[in-house]
Order: structure tokens, then C-alpha cells, then sequence
């Protein structure tokens, strides 16, 4: 009886190992993807915020019709990368402050669809050509004044020539903060001058100079200036300048 | 040990009474199909009108209400509640909740069971109707519908549209594919709920237990639903639409006029049959209309009250007083003060000396105003600001709740300047400045020889949190004669009024006043509107409007309901809905007021300022529809997301 038993268990084990051939070795994600959100009419890529601005949306095809999408955040700068993707077939569209890539009627009819479809693999690029809602650009540099406040001028224009996103400007700011990763999500609120109403909504087309707020700042460092400014229009994201730098002494 | 030939006549043997055993157990069972006895069977909820109120008894436990066992990052139905709704709306202030957030707990799961609940309830009931008379069937179907449109309404204030099920699925019976309902349109969504409700109130009773719906609580409900999807159509300006033009987020704004209408007509089906609570109300009397306002919370009768949820020590209970009591009357769990009213909450309301600005006035030509006692600065304070905050040096359970940030030992010849510049989010200096970093204290021994602790009883320390971080602390629901001993966590059983007739009022009023401000003249609105808010500023002891033109900003009746619903978790779904919490949280700092003692004119002072802590309240636009959670849409992959997740 011993040795049956024995002998059972000893195979038991035996299948047990050596049914164990295959291990999981599926090979990481190691796909490249990138690319760059640039402004149709000047070329320049379309300033964003880190985080709550511009995304890419990604619906991979190759397994199903209604996947799930997937999102890689943009850089501020308007660039992004992802390096760890799968490789697959990809409807590939960007959401933010531009006219949308996709639109649809209030039927539900997909009336404008800009989205590309791409064999992601390898090192792949795919950029995007858009009308941003507003564009902003600077009026020479900023200056710090005597008084040890900042002047900012710049001038606000139409990105689109398409009523339907020519909203009224809502909000209009000259953030400042004490690091480059600034925007609406990252800024100094004792100096940022923020203008609305009436004051932002006849900001199109007119060059503003606008000066910080809350007294001096305090010398002997860095401060980092972006203007944005939104339109009322969905998720209200807002266009900017790029980042430029200012040494109070 | 056997050998062979043994062991194979010992098993056959057992063969043999095995095979006996199996061919007698067998035989025996002929009836296999019982119900088993230990599973409660709808025979048995649905034949008796005791059964009938266990099922309903569930389903209201299970209702959807921000009560005291709620937060936004923890959800319904839980105990412990230590970072307070009230404190991502700017009402108040937290230790623990330091920053604007949306809800993190994805209300979904919960409220499509429930929703089966009451469907199923509908289905089966009529099965039973010879148990019951015509009347009771009627009411229950009303109630049922009223539990499905209250989840419902819980549902689109989140997410916009949702999936419409009215009634029963079932499952193997119907496909997977089938199961995958699509969202409705948010507008579907809320004219749904509008029908439920209307049924509910043609089929309900004129009373119904307490805790449970009547045919006028589907009323009340109806104007607050309707209120919010008429400020949807009016103000929000997020579309997602699916591809068969279904707008999921979104109302056509043609539709506002449709929705506010509801909601005044739903309101004014209460009239007459609620009244504001003013029992201990005496006209010109200050006192006697603080003591009525504490009183409206806790009185059973009070026939304010349209809808409350019980709670019952030791079955049923909740944490509100152990949380949130003073430093100073901190119970056994060692919790207190976790929510605290924000400056910014207290100045909206009359009788404090005040600024050309709104702000509250604490200095004259550059200097701090000395005041001998803390609560002379309130001594004319609106009685439901007394009722709602505990101010510093105000009575609480019979001690004098102290707060106090520090001493200041400064001369104070020719005035004390302020602190610190304004707008300051620094700490204050500490020359001339005695504070204290926690509850334990060293005596500080001022001129006149007499000792006084730096810092208040209940605050301020500037080492940790569990005091009083804004210069108030909260008193609205808070029972004011529980002892010490019975502030623990699980240990507090006081009512929660969801809905009580001031919000049908401010409901009508809003409604009236945004109607007419899109054009509507079939009845005199603004009047009307004009009376239901100096109904309410006169039991809260408040200055009256004088007419009705101080109606035509919108921000007079928002004030209003700000006042008077505070802390009742209410405030953020209305900031919400008025799309307005974008811009008030956008990088905010919220206001503090710190008192002083000066030690050399023995007096106090109050320095207004920005939260020293620099908790800054960001609400993202995207917040305005949730996530719909995850999981959600990979069990049913047809549910869109919201714009922005």
C-alpha cells in the first residue's frame, strides 16, 4: 500500500512539473509614439497645460470596433511621447483648446472627422494641424517696472474663422509662477491679474498691456510669465503663450 | 496485517451496504422540488403589509441621501466621516480636507440595485393585490416610483445622462447584448424622473410614515429636481453627443423655461401644507430667534420637516457630534472640530460691521478694533448666523467656546497696526506674539498679574489641526445638551433632514426669479419670490428686502439659499449646477478670522486674513459631469465616458 502511495504522489508531482513549459513571456510594451499639436496658420506648435489641456486619444482597432479609448497627455509645449505602448492599429485624434477633430451634429452624425488611422509600431509620428480657439502672442517682452511689478503686453486673436467656436473670450490671465509649469493649473494667485467679463470679452484684437497684482515681487529670482485665455466652449481650455522668463533684480 | 484474498472480501461486504444505502436514500426522496425554508420568499414580503415595510425599509436605507454618513471621497452609508462635504464648497474648513475634490467613490453599482429593487417591487406587488386594498396598492407603486426617481436624480446631478431600465432585466432570459442599455439623453433622464414624481404624487397618500414619502415630499423632490435641470438648460455649456443624437451632457437651452415652470409649480403644491418652523419664534427678539433656529433641528414635530432619515442609538447611528464638537468638548475617540466655517461663510450674513466691500470691518484709520469681549463683535449678529456657527467666545453646552489665536504683547500706544500686509498668506510674526502649538499650553502671565493660555480652549494651534483652523466652529445639527461622555464615534442619533420646506421655498423663489428673467409674466414671479424670501430672513432674524426689484440680481436668492441651507450638504451640488464653482475655486485661498488678546489693553482684536494653512481649492471644469467609473464600461461597453476622463 506504502509503495502505491508513494508511487502516486511521486507522478503526481512529476506531471505537475513538467506540464509547466510555458511561461508568460509576452514582450513588454516598447512602441514608440509621438508627435506635435501645431497651430494650422503659423506652423507653431499649440500651447497647452500639463495634465488638464491637450490630449491624445487613441482607439486601438485591431481587436475590437468600440474599444475603450486610451489618452496620452501633451506636454505644456504642445509635444507629447509615449514610449511604452503596444503596436497595434490606432484611430488617433487630439482633444483641447483647438476646433474639435471630430464633430458631431445634434443628431449624433459624425459631421467632421480628422482622426487618422495608423499602424502604431516601432518609432511612430503622427502630428496634428488644428485652429487653436484664440491666438495669443507677445508684444515684445515683459517688463519689470520701477515699482517692482511686471507689464506684460500681448495681443489676443481669432485662432478659427468658424462662428461656431468664436465665443466670447470668458477669462483672460498673465499667470505667473515660480516655476515653468505654469497655467491655469499651477499659478501664483498674489500676483496673476486676471481679467473677465467685459474686460475679456473685447480683448480680441487689441493689444493689452497688463501689470501684475499684489504690490512688488519679491527680488532676486525667476518668475516665469505665460498669458492664456479661454472661450466659453465645452471644457473651457485655455490657449497661451509660450513661457518667458523674468529676473526681478 | 490482512492478506489479499481478506481485503477483497471486506470490500466487497462494503459494496454490498454502500449499494444498500444509496438504493434505500434515493428511493426515499421523491419530492426534491421545496423551496428551502431558510430563504425569505416574495410570498412572504408580498402577502402582508409587515413584509411589505421591511422590503420599503431597505430600499430607504439604501436612498441616496448626503446625510451625516457621507463624504464625497468616501460615499454613502459610511461612518466614518472626518473629511465633511462642507468642506470642499468653501462652507467650511477641514484638517483633513485641504483641497477641492469631486466624488471618488463613482456612485453606479449601488443605485442600478436599487433601482431593480423598486422595479421589482412594482412587478411583483400586483400579484398580491388581494391581500391589500386598492388604496395601499396605489400608495406603495407611488412610493416605489418615488425611491426610483430620487436614485435617478442621485444619478443625472452626477453624470448627465444615464441608462433608462424601468423595469425588470433578466438574465440568462435576456442576451448580454440586450443588457448593454446605452445612456439616455440627460434631458430623457430628468423628464423621467418628472413623470415617476408626478405619479408618485397622484398616488400617494397625504402622510405616510416619518422617514418615508408622502405624496408632498415627490413634490418637494419634483422642484428640486426640476431646479437643477432648468439651471442645466440655462447655464451649462458641455455637450457630448452620441451617435444617435442623444445629448448625454447637456439640455437645449430652449428647454429652461419647461423645467423652472416644473419646479415653481411642484413648490407651490406645498403650500399650505408645510410651514417654516417658528414655535419658539418671537418677533424683535434676537434671542428667542436663535434659540428657534437651533430648536428647527432637532424637533420632531416640527412641521418644517418634509423628508428625514432616522437614525436610532444603538441600531442606527451615525458620528456628526464627535467629529465636529468644539476642541474644548472633545469626546473619548479624541475627534473634534472637523468642520469649521469659512470668513468668507459668515460674512454673507447680517449684522456684523462691515466693509464698503462686503468684508467684514475689524479695523478704523489702519488700526485693529479692540473689543473686550470676543463676542462683542457679533453683538448684533443675525440670529441664524448664531444658530449655524458657534463665533468665538459664543456659548456652546453651557461653557464659552474659547478661541483665541494668540496674545499680542506689543504697545499698543496710538493703535495696533495690522500683521501683516493684506492678502498675506505668511504666518503671523512672532515678536511681540505669544502662541500655541497644541492643546497643552503654558500659562502666559499678563500685566496685571492674572495668567491667560495663548491660545484659545478650541484654538488656534499652530502645531496641529484638531482646533478650530478658521476662528469658528460649526453648531448647525450639532444635539446641544449631549454629554461629554456620549460624544463618541457611532454614538449620535439625531435626524437628518434631507428636504425641509425653506429649500421648497428657495426653490420656488429661484425658479420664479430665473422665469423671470427669461420673460415669463403669467403670474407675478418676482412678488412671489419676494415673499418666500422674507418669509424665510424673517424666522432667521435677518434685515428684509424692501422690494421686490432688490430681486433682480440672481445672486441675492443664491446668497439666500447659501445662508440658509449651509452645511446641510446642499451648497456644492448648487455651485455645481449654477456652473459657478469653476470660477470661485480657481486657485482660492479661503478667508479665516483670527482673534487676539492684547495684552496691554486687555481687549481683543480680529485680524481677517487668508487660511494661514494656504489651502488652495481648484474645482476642474471636467468635474462638472463624474467619471463614469471604469469597471462600469467594461462590463457595458456601450456607456460613453463623460467629455475630459
Amino acid at each position: 500500500m506504502k509503495t502505491i502511495f508513494y508511487s502516486i504522489a511521486l507522478s503526481a508531482l512529476v506531471a505537475a512539473g513538467s506540464s509547466c513549459k510555458k511561461v508568460d513571456n509576452y514582450a513588454a510594451p516598447d512602441v514608440t509614439l509621438k508627435g506635435v499639436v501645431t497651430d494650422a496658420g503659423t506652423g507653431k506648435s499649440v500651447q497647452t497645460e500639463q495634465g488638464s489641456g491637450t490630449r491624445i486619444k487613441l482607439l486601438e482597432i485591431s481587436w475590437s470596433s468600440n474599444p475603450t479609448p486610451f489618452y496620452i497627455s501633451s506636454f505644456q509645449d504642445g509635444t507629447y511621447n509615449n514610449t511604452k505602448l503596444f503596436a497595434g492599429k490606432n484611430v488617433i485624434s487630439a482633444e483641447g483648446p483647438f476646433v474639435p477633430l471630430v464633430q458631431v451634429d445634434n443628431t449624433g452624425k459624425t459631421i467632421v472627422d480628422k482622426s487618422q488611422t495608423v499602424d502604431v509600431k516601432g518609432v511612430t509620428t503622427v502630428n496634428f494641424s488644428v485652429d487653436p480657439f484664440l491666438r495669443i502672442d507677445w508684444v515684445g517682452d515683459p517688463v519689470v517696472n520701477a515699482d517692482g511689478t511686471i507689464t506684460t503686453s500681448f495681443k489676443i486673436t481669432r485662432g478659427t474663422s468658424d462662428p461656431n467656436f468664436q465665443q466670447d473670450v470668458s477669462d483672460l490671465a498673465v499667470f505667473v509662477n515660480s516655476n515653468k509649469y505654469v497655467g491655469n493649473n499651477n499659478y501664483d494667485n498674489r500676483y496673476t491679474p486676471k481679467l473677465s467679463g467685459s474686460d475679456a470679452s473685447t480683448s480680441v484684437g487689441k493689444t493689452l498691456s497688463v501689470t501684475t497684482i499684489g504690490g512688488p515681487l519679491p527680488g532676486k529670482r525667476e518668475y516665469f510669465i505665460r498669458v492664456g485665455a479661454r472661450i466659453s466652449y465645452g471644457l473651457n481650455y485655455y490657449n497661451y503663450t509660450d513661457v518667458k522668463t523674468v529676473t526681478v533684480p | 496485517m490482512l492478506n489479499y484474498n481478506q481485503s477483497i472480501q471486506i470490500m466487497k461486504k462494503y459494496s454490498y451496504i454502500i449499494f444498500a444505502v444509496l438504493l434505500c436514500w434515493t428511493s426515499a426522496c421523491k419530492k426534491l422540488d421545496t423551496p428551502p425554508p431558510s430563504i425569505v420568499k416574495d410570498a412572504d414580503i408580498f402577502s402582508n403589509s409587515a413584509g411589505i415595510q421591511a422590503y420599503m425599509a431597505r430600499m430607504y436605507a439604501e436612498l441616496p441621501i448626503e446625510d451625516f454618513r457621507y463624504s464625497p471621497t468616501r460615499g454613502l452609508n459610511f461612518f466614518w466621516i472626518i473629511s465633511p462635504f462642507s468642506c470642499i464648497s468653501g462652507e467650511g474648513l477641514s484638517r483633513d480636507q485641504n483641497s477641492a475634490t469631486q466624488e471618488t467613490f463613482g456612485y453606479w453599482g449601488d443605485a442600478y440595485t436599487l433601482i431593480r429593487d423598486a422595479n421589482y417591487f412594482a412587478e411583483t406587488l400586483p400579484k398580491y393585490s388581494s391581500n391589500f386594498t386598492p388604496a395601499q396598492i396605489s400608495a406603495w407603486l407611488g412610493e416605489a416610483r418615488f425611491l426610483r426617481a430620487a436614485t435617478y436624480f442621485a444619478l443625472v446631478k452626477r453624470y448627465g445622462g444615464v441608462p433608462i431600465v424601468d423595469k425588470v432585466l433578466n438574465y440568462p432570459a435576456q442576451s448580454i447584448d440586450e443588457l448593454k442599455i446605452p445612456r439616455s439623453s440627460e434631458e430623457k433622464v430628468y423628464d423621467f424622473i418628472s413623470t415617476d414624481l408626478d405619479y408618485a404624487y397622484a398616488n400617494l397618500g397625504e402622510s405616510n410614515q416619518v422617514g418615508r414619502a408622502n405624496k408632498y415630499v415627490a413634490a418637494g423632490f419634483k422642484s428640486r429636481a426640476m431646479l437643477y435641470a432648468g439651471s442645466i438648460a440655462k447655464y451649462n455649456n458641455i455637450t457630448l453627443t452620441d451617435a444617435s443624437g442623444n445629448r448625454l451632457c447637456g439640455i437645449p437651452a430652449a428647454k429652461a423655461v419647461t423645467y423652472f415652470k416644473a419646479a415653481y409649480d411642484a413648490a407651490v403644491l406645498l403650500d399650505g401644507k408645510y410651514s417654516l418652523y417658528k414655535k419658539a419664534w418671537a418677533a424683535g427678539d434676537k434671542t428667542a430667534q436663535y434659540q428657534n433656529y437651533v430648536n428647527l433641528f432637532f424637533d420632531a414635530t416640527s412641521p418644517e420637516n418634509v423628508f428625514v432619515r432616522q437614525y436610532h442609538y444603538p441600531e442606527s447611528v451615525h458620528g456628526y457630534d464627535a467629529y465636529n464638537v468644539p476642541r474644548q468638548l472633545m469626546g473619548a475617540n479624541g475627534y473634534s472640530s472637523e468642520i469649521n466655517p469659512t470668513l468668507n461663510f459668515v460674512e454673507m450674513f447680517d449684522g456684523i460691521p462691515k466693509n464698503a466691500d462686503g468684508t467684514i470691518k475689524t479695523t478704523t484709520g489702519g488700526k485693529y478694533d479692540l473689543y473686550t469681549n470676543a463676542m462683542d463683535l457679533f453683538a448684533n449678529a443675525e440670529p441664524r448666523l448664531r444658530a449655524t456657527v458657534i463665533l468665538p467666545g459664543d456659548v456652546f453646552k453651557g461653557v464659552s467656546i474659547e478661541i483665541r489665536r494668540g496674545i499680542y504683547t506689543g504697545s499698543s500706544t496710538g493703535g495696533i497696526s495690522p500683521l501683516l500686509p493684506a492678502g498675506s498668506t505668511a504666518h503671523y510674526p512672532t515678536d511681540h506674539m505669544v502662541q500655541s502649538s497644541n492643546a497643552s499650553q503654558t500659562p502666559y502671565t499678563l500685566p496685571n498679574g492674572t495668567t491667560m493660555n495663548p491660545a484659545g480652549l478650541s484654538g488656534y494651534f499652530t502645531g496641529d489641526g484638531t482646533c478650530s483652523v478658521s476662528g469658528f466652529s460649526i453648531r448647525k445639527n450639532l444635539v446641544p445638551d449631549k454629554p461629554t461622555s456620549e460624544v463618541l464615534e457611532n454614538r449620535s442619533d439625531q435626524t437628518w433632514i434631507e428636504l425641509r420646506y425653506a429649500e421648497v421655498l428657495l426653490n420656488r423663489a429661484e425658479a420664479a426669479i430665473e422665469l423671470n428673467a427669461l420673460g415669463q409674466n403669467d403670474k407675478s414671479y418676482l412678488q412671489d419670490a419676494f415673499t418666500a424670501i422674507n418669509q424665510i430672513r424673517d424666522r432667521a432674524g435677518a434685515n428684509l428686502l424692501l422690494s421686490p426689484t432688490d430681486l433682480s440680481n440672481i445672486n441675492v436668492v443664491r446668497t439666500e439659499r447659501k445662508k440658509e441651507l449651509g452645511f446641510e450638504n446642499k451648497t456644492w451640488w448648487d455651485l455645481r449646477r449654477w456652473r459657478v464653482i469653476d470660477k470661485e475655486q480657481n486657485s482660492t485661498i479661503y478667508r479665516t478670522l483670527m482673534p487676539f488678546y492684547s495684552a496691554n489693553d486687555g481687549k481683543y482684536f480680529f485680524d481677517a486674513r487668508l487660511d494661514e494653512r494656504n489651502s488652495r481649492y481648484t474645482f476642474d471644469v471636467r468635474w462638472y459631469y463624474e467619471q463614469i467609473p471604469q469597471g462600469e464600461i467594461q462590463k457595458s461597453q456601450n456607456l460613453i465616458q463623460n467629455p475630459g476622463y
